[in-house]
């Protein structure tokens, strides 16, 4: 029997959002789920996360989300993983996205967003489902 | 299965005289070991101070927010930095450009505190502050000296959580002997210049954020405040000279009867700790301050209206547990830097429970019910086994160094998210008695509100650089770091010394950093130009 490929996936928080407990939580729900997670933790610039996701051979890049800076950083994010022509999937979680900021971070490349609805099952099933994706893209 | 508190204790369906450790209950409020609340002052009105914390976009914006809540009948200030200014970054840094101004004030320079306290009347408005304390303190007395005010009249507190802070949500990139050190010293240079200011809020609500229960939320309050006063009696500061100025400011979360019982064990506990271990002779060494912050990991993202039924009833449980000052969570915390309106309905909360309910009109209305005093007694003895067993692992700066806290935050976190996802935590909104979100619309016009990074900021902080008398700033910077280097000076006045100098709140953090052999930036992006 063939074994899934385990999906890679790198979360971390944005500037100097520091409010860290909910990447620390998500962290070890992927991990219980059997992801690889590759932890930034705070201060990332959106160089660094496309950096880390290229050399980690990441699928997938997740973002926790608990202060506005997010709104600025994420385009310069999408436009950085553009310019340097990765294929990977950016997801955000976090109750400071609201509903209208959900829909222009879909509308700017983000695959998923993750509000403070969204249960365990739906964040593990979605981020394995495009970790998928984009391995299957990669080929 | 028996019902059960948020820090796990087991309750019995109800409670008699049985239960209570000392059944006459002869306490009376004011009297050691004030359990039943501070001695209210004779000239002092009932009640409690109404705040609410402010602080967005530079220090002219905050100071008209300031001049608003004093207009709604907010009788002290209390100023949050912006998350660069809590964490010593200044705005022009290039990690810190899409956050200024706004989840806080931006201040960096003497020029922003002039600017914060403008017109603010300082003879009858204490100035409270979570701005770092040693550049809250050295601002506060910058704006002083400039007006000619009275030193001894001064009136306001800073936070201090040396052990904590790096760990949850207030990094500065320095290491924990600097951190205590910076703490004692303004504790230290505070009693001795500012005799009427606070310069010691132990502050446990920041930090029981992450998910910590009321024992372990007071039992590591209890731990910074011992090792504090241990650290300040070994340089020879008296103790009844500091701890009457020690103020707790507790978190209150949602289980009603244990927050207040938290409340009475703390006031009791510190009263004990100070007279029978600390040999303070004051009894105003004694009776400690309390004040207290809703819980904002309480408020729900979903149904942002019940958000305002929680604080209500928090700030009730902070008002029957005697408080001394209360600010309740604004209802779009959740989503947001706190609206105009939602700090409105904060204050409004407080002016109901006060005027219209008239909650404080006796101290202690709870005093002597059977089952308030059996939770007071158990959650008492809680916090002093649990400060027991951690000081019995060694030194609390040690234990910060070796992540023993980290630890303890990072697996309360997860027990709040397991318990909450899982729904034996029952959150009304957000796992249980839940709408559709296209349904969910009420109030959410207010949350959908942003406050836009202050860029105005960045330009002119760097504007301020260019300024300033570069051999001067210099001087003072190096003035600081040879200071920070002997670990037997108080730096506050040389801090003081480069704020008035022209020296910015980042150049004199990573001056102190440098003493300490750590990077003069932790983010990697600057570097010292003295």
């Amino acid at each position: 029997m063939q074994t899934a490929p385990i999906p890679r996936v790198v979360v971390g928080l944005f500037g100097i959002d520091q409010h860290e407990v909910g990447a620390i939580a998500v962290t070890s729900l992927l991990r219980d789920a059997g992801m690889e997670v590759i932890y930034l933790g705070r201060y990332n610039t959106p160089v660094k996360f496309a950096r880390v996701a290229s050399d980690e051979d990441a699928e997938v890049i997740g973002i926790s989300c608990h202060s506005w800076e997010y709104l600025h950083f994420v385009p310069e994010l999408m436009h950085r993983i553009a310019s340097d022509a990765l294929d990977v999937a950016v997801v955000l979680g976090g109750s400071v996205i609201t509903p209208a900021d959900a829909k222009s971070m879909r509308a700017a490349g983000v695959a998923a967003v993750f509000g403070p609805d969204a249960t365990k099952d739906q964040m593990v099933d979605e981020i394995r489902g495009l970790a998928q994706a984009v391995r299957e893209r990669r080929r | 299965m028996a019902e059960q508190t948020r820090s796990g204790i087991a309750l019995k369906p109800y409670y008699t005289r049985e239960d209570v450790t000392c059944p006459e209950i002869p306490e009376t409020p004011g009297a050691y070991p004030y359990t039943r609340g501070r001695l209210r002052p004779p000239q002092a009105a009932p009640g409690w101070i109404h705040r609410d914390l402010s602080g967005e976009g530079d220090a002219r914006r905050s100071n008209e927010q300031i001049k608003y809540l004093i207009g709604l009948g907010q009788m002290g200030v209390d100023v949050i930095g912006d998350s660069p200014t809590q964490s010593m970054i200044d705005p022009d840094h290039p990690l810190v450009r899409h956050s200024v101004g706004t989840q806080g004030v931006s201040l960096c320079h003497k020029q922003d505190y002039l600017d914060l306290l403008q017109d603010i009347p300082l003879e009858r408005t204490p100035v409270s502050s979570s701005v770092p304390a040693v550049f809250a303190l050295t601002g506060l007395l910058a704006v002083v000296e400039d007006r000619g005010f009275d030193l001894n009249k001064v009136r306001g507190s800073v936070l201090q959580a040396p052990l904590y802070a790096e760990d949850c949500g207030y990094s500065s990139g320095m290491p924990f002997p600097l951190l205590n050190r910076l703490a004692a010293d303004t504790i230290e240079f505070a009693v001795k210049k500012l005799p009427r200011f606070h310069a010691y809020i132990e502050d446990t609500y920041f930090f029981s954020e992450s998910g910590l229960n009321g024992v372990e939320e007071m039992a590591l309050g209890f731990v910074e405040i011992r090792h504090l006063t241990r650290e300040l009696m070994r340089r020879g500061v008296p103790v009844d000279s500091f701890a009457p100025r020690i103020a707790i400011l507790v978190n209150c979360g949602m289980d009603f009867f244990e927050e207040i019982a938290k409340i009475r064990a703390t006031r009791r506990y510190f009263a004990r700790m100070m007279k029978e271990e600390f040999k303070a002779r004051d009894p105003r060494s004694w009776s400690t301050v309390i004040t207290s912050h809703t819980s904002g990991l309480t408020l729900t993202a979903q149904q942002s209206a019940n958000n305002i039924v929680r604080g209500s009833i928090q700030g009730m449980a902070l008002a029957l547990a005697g408080a001394q000052a209360i600010e309740i969570s604004a209802f779009d915390e959740a989503y947001r830097t706190p609206s105009e309106e939602a700090h409105q309905v904060a204050l409004r909360t407080q002016q109901v429970l006060q005027l219209e309910a008239g909650i404080s009109k006796v101290d202690d209305p709870l005093g002597g019910s059977y089952y308030v005093e059996a939770l007071t007694d158990e959650i008492e003895q809680r916090i002093v086994s649990m400060v027991a067993e951690i000081e019995a692992r060694g030194d609390a700066v040690a234990l910060a160094q070796d992540g023993f806290f980290r630890k303890l935050f990072a697996d309360a976190s997860q027990r709040h998210y397991r318990l909450v996802s899982s729904g034996e935590r029952p959150v009304v909104g957000a796992n249980c008695h839940r709408i559709p979100a296209d349904q969910d619309t009420l109030l959410r016009d207010i949350t959908e509100k942003k406050i836009e990074p202050w860029r105005g900021r960045i330009d002119e902080v760097a504007g301020y650089r260019k300024t300033r008398d570069r051999d001067a700033v210099g001087r003072s910077l190096r003035g600081l770091l040879q200071a920070a280097r002997d670990k037997t000076v108080n730096v506050v006045p040389e801090v003081y010394g480069a704020l008035l100098a022209g020296a910015t709140a980042g150049e004199m953090a990573g001056a102190m950093r440098l003493a300490y052999d750590h990077p003069y930036d932790p983010w990697g992006e600057l570097r010292p130009d003295f």
